[in-house]
């Protein structure tokens, strides 16, 4: 009995000990006690205050165990190489941008960050000079700022040899990417946040299956060459800039196999290539439903864009300025892209249409230099203006760019599958509402026979 | 279907209507008018008719990806609603009150004992439910075409898209029983209602465009007088409730999103209302005036 007893009051005691939240010092008094290399289990538990790890040990929550910063600085600053830190709910950084806090600063190398779900963070992790490093399957969420004062989901900075993979980011500024050189970004999935994947000055990387939805810009590469970006999806990413990617003086870019949906740019290429020696592959996309599927400064050149669906999207191609992109190439042998507005035949059935594909929109010539008047978009104003052009051929602009050989078929491309289907019941339901809802007041309103003042007509 | 008989049923007891009771009687009398008219059935008709074709060919070749288009589906749907809609309550508003003008019947509904603004608010009140009616049921079939291919994508802008149509529908048809209340003849009222339409739709949008590259006008000039076009209100504010944010209207749209924020529905949707109740107002004081001549 008096066994039972002490049983049961040692467990409310751990209970209690479990829920309240505990000084961040025991942590530290744990890792000091762990020989290097060996692997730290928190105790599960709320604690306060901010970590700081200078051993290379692996510190595991295993998903119970949160650390709360307080709403100051860092809370996690890992300050020696080989620190692996997993399974922690981390949140509550500070939030003044000028200092930069983080859930998880790494200042070494050989750092790996995984399985953590980070809350309420101004920056989520920050890897500063910590090459080879990897972060994995973190969940970071950012505060509820306004988009300005918000930090970086992700941040490395001259980190060479990284991997960042399986992240899923919610309401950051960027996962950006400064001077770090040979990374792997794969499979992360970032929303409501400004650029998506943000590089500036880092080369050589593959940027592979990532979903960016709904941010200001999907991918956003700066001055950074050598980068293969493939199966990526760019769904709805709108507002300021509302780029699915985005270019700026790159050289030796490969596109193959993303699919840019829906987005008010499919494409920007601004001044990339930039260098003479160099040339941009865009092979295979799906550019769809997009307001502009491709936009490039006029300047824009030696892009081989081939192989690729251009779908339904408002204005296919457009430069932002008075000029043309007829110094790209839109074939690669003999082969174009498919238009979904081309207009012509394939009468000896290759596949490839008999007519070149060359758009000559006045509406869209307009624009590109009277950038205003796209203020009368999706109007039949501008529906007039393009019949006009039709009807009087000395109107119409020159082409902007010529594909010799578009696709009469919509390649089959291999593409990831972008956002999940949804329920037609709502949609059903509403129709039917529609539909029976006028019955109703139809039958209602003449039902009886009976008019309570005047008559119909005189005959 | 006309060769309806022509019954006559006078009220038993009119010291007990109220005023609005009136009203809604003329309202009822017009609906049903309208509901008997071919020109009712076939705008209905073909109004679901366009919407579904539109819908499908806006879908066409979405499937693939598990993602439908439905932001190049409700474009496609503004131009068709944007050149349809303000015909159909031009016309209907312009037939009220001139054809009973010309037919000699608005002598006998104004021997009633109902005043003239409740004979013309009935009457544009029984109209409006009408072409309400009709809107819903083309957008009802055009919703289920959409389920059906699409799954339910875009539902709350589908809504919304149903919800300005209307407004857009009643503005105009405020319009049209300006110009009917105005007129003497049918002909007279629907080829002003004809020409209305074509300024609305076409002139007002090509003059802007030439005044725009001419003066070089600034975009907040383009904006202001684009946005007075109640046909360009209704298009931004469908815009706005997609992607909250005129940024797809270039610079003058990202200028207006920037300069009103969250009170640029408001705004567009204050056009479209001074766009009904003026031209009804003025339409009530000229009914008022000139009575069945």
């Amino acid at each position: 009995m008096r066994a039972i007893l002490a049983i049961v009051i040692s467990g409310g005691l751990a209970l209690v000990a479990g829920a309240a939240p505990r000084a961040v010092s025991e942590l530290a008094a744990l890792i000091d006690a762990a020989p290097a290399g060996t692997t730290v289990v928190v105790p599960p538990g709320e604690y306060h205050g901010r970590l700081r790890i200078d051993k290379p040990i692996v510190l595991d929550g295993e998903g119970r165990a949160t650390i709360d910063g307080g709403g100051e600085g860092d809370v996690i600053e890992i300050a020696c190489a080989g620190v692996t830190v997993r399974g922690l709910r981390i949140r509550g950084t500070g939030k003044d941008v000028s200092s930069e806090p983080a859930a998880i600063r790494a200042l070494a190398g050989e750092t790996t960050i995984e399985d953590n779900q980070i809350d309420d963070a101004l920056f989520g992790v920050d890897l500063r000079e910590a090459p080879n490093s990897v972060v994995r399957r973190n969940t970071i969420r950012g505060k509820d700022l306004e988009p300005g004062r918000r930090g970086d989901g992700v941040r490395l900075w001259w980190s060479h040899g990284c991997v960042v993979e399986d992240n899923r980011v919610d309401r950051t500024r960027d996962l950006v990417f400064w001077y770090s050189e040979d990374l792997t970004v794969a499979r992360n999935h970032v929303t409501g946040s400004r650029y998506g994947l943000h590089f500036m000055y880092s080369h050589s990387t593959e940027i592979v299956g990532n979903e960016l939805t709904g941010n200001s810009v999907g991918v956003y590469l700066m001055y950074s060459n050598r980068i293969r970006l493939t199966g990526n999806v760019m769904t709805n990413n709108r507002g300021a800039s509302g780029y699915g990617i985005g270019l700026k003086d790159c050289d030796d870019i490969t596109l193959e196999g993303n699919a840019l949906l829906a987005n008010r740019v499919g494409l920007y290429i601004d001044n990339s290539p930039s260098s003479v020696d160099s040339a941009g592959v865009i092979v295979r996309n799906l550019i769809a439903f997009n307001e502009i599927g491709f936009l490039a400064t006029p300047n824009t050149h030696d892009n081989r864009i081939s192989g690729n669906a251009f779908v339904e999207n408002e204005e296919q191609a457009a430069t932002n300025g008075r000029g043309d992109l007829a110094r790209n190439t839109f074939s690669a042998d003999g082969a174009g892209n498919f238009w979904s507005d081309y207009a012509g035949f394939d009468l000896d059935g290759d596949g490839r249409g008999d007519l070149a594909y060359e758009p000559r929109s006045l509406f869209s010539s307009l624009m590109a230099t009277q950038p205003n008047l796209r203020l009368f978009v999706h109007s039949p104003a501008q529906q007039a203006v393009e019949f006009t052009a039709r009807a009087l051929p000395e109107l119409r602009p020159s082409p902007m760019f010529t594909d010799p050989a578009p696709l009469a078929r919509r390649p089959a491309l291999d593409l990831p599958t972008g956002t999940s289907e949804r329920s037609a019941w709502p949609m059903a339901t509403l129709g039917a509402a529609l539909v029976g809802g006028a019955a109703m007041v139809c039958l209602a309103l003449t039902r009886d026979g009976r008019l309570h003042v005047g008559e119909r007509r005189i005959a | 279907m006309s060769a309806v008989p022509q019954t006559v049923a006078i009220e038993s007891n009119p010291r007990r209507r109220s005023y609005a009771g009136g009203a809604l009687a003329f309202a009822r009398r017009e609906f049903r008018d309208a509901m008997s008219s071919r020109w009712f059935l076939l705008y209905t008709m073909a109004f679901s008719a366009l919407a579904v074709a539109v819908s499908f060919m806006s879908l066409s070749g979405a499937g693939s990806q598990g993602f439908a288009g439905f932001g190049r589906t409700t474009a496609g749907l503004l131009n068709l609603i944007m050149l349809i809609v303000p015909l159909m309550a031009l016309i209907a508003g312009a037939g009220t009150i001139a054809g009973e003008r010309e037919r000699g019947t608005l002598l006998y509904l104004l021997a009633q004992p109902v005043s003239r603004t409740q004979v013309i608010l009935g009457k544009y009140l029984g109209l409006a439910l009408a072409l309400v009616c009709s809107l819903c049921i083309g957008f009802g079939v055009s919703a289920g075409a959409l389920a059906w291919r699409a799954g339910g994508v875009g539902l709350g802008s589908y809504a919304t898209l149903v919800g300005m149509t209307c407004a857009l529908a009643l503005a105009m048809l405020a319009v049209g029983t300006l110009v009917s209340a105005m007129s003497r003849r049918t002909g007279v009222a629907t080829g002003v209602a004809l020409f209305v339409w074509l300024a609305l739709v076409f002139l007002s949008d090509l003059g802007l465009m030439a005044g725009s590259i001419l003066f070089k006008l600034r975009v907040q000039e383009v904006f202001g007088l684009g946005a007075l076009n109640p046909l360009q209100a209704f298009k931004m504010s469908v815009i706005v409730s997609m992607n909250a944010s005129l940024d797809v209207l270039g610079p003058a749209g990202v200028y207006a999103s920037q300069a009103f924020g969250e009170g640029l529905p408001w705004l567009l949707g204050s056009v479209i209302g001074a766009w009904t109740i003026v031209p009804l107002a003025v339409a009530v004081g000229a009914f008022a005036r000139r009575g069945s001549v």
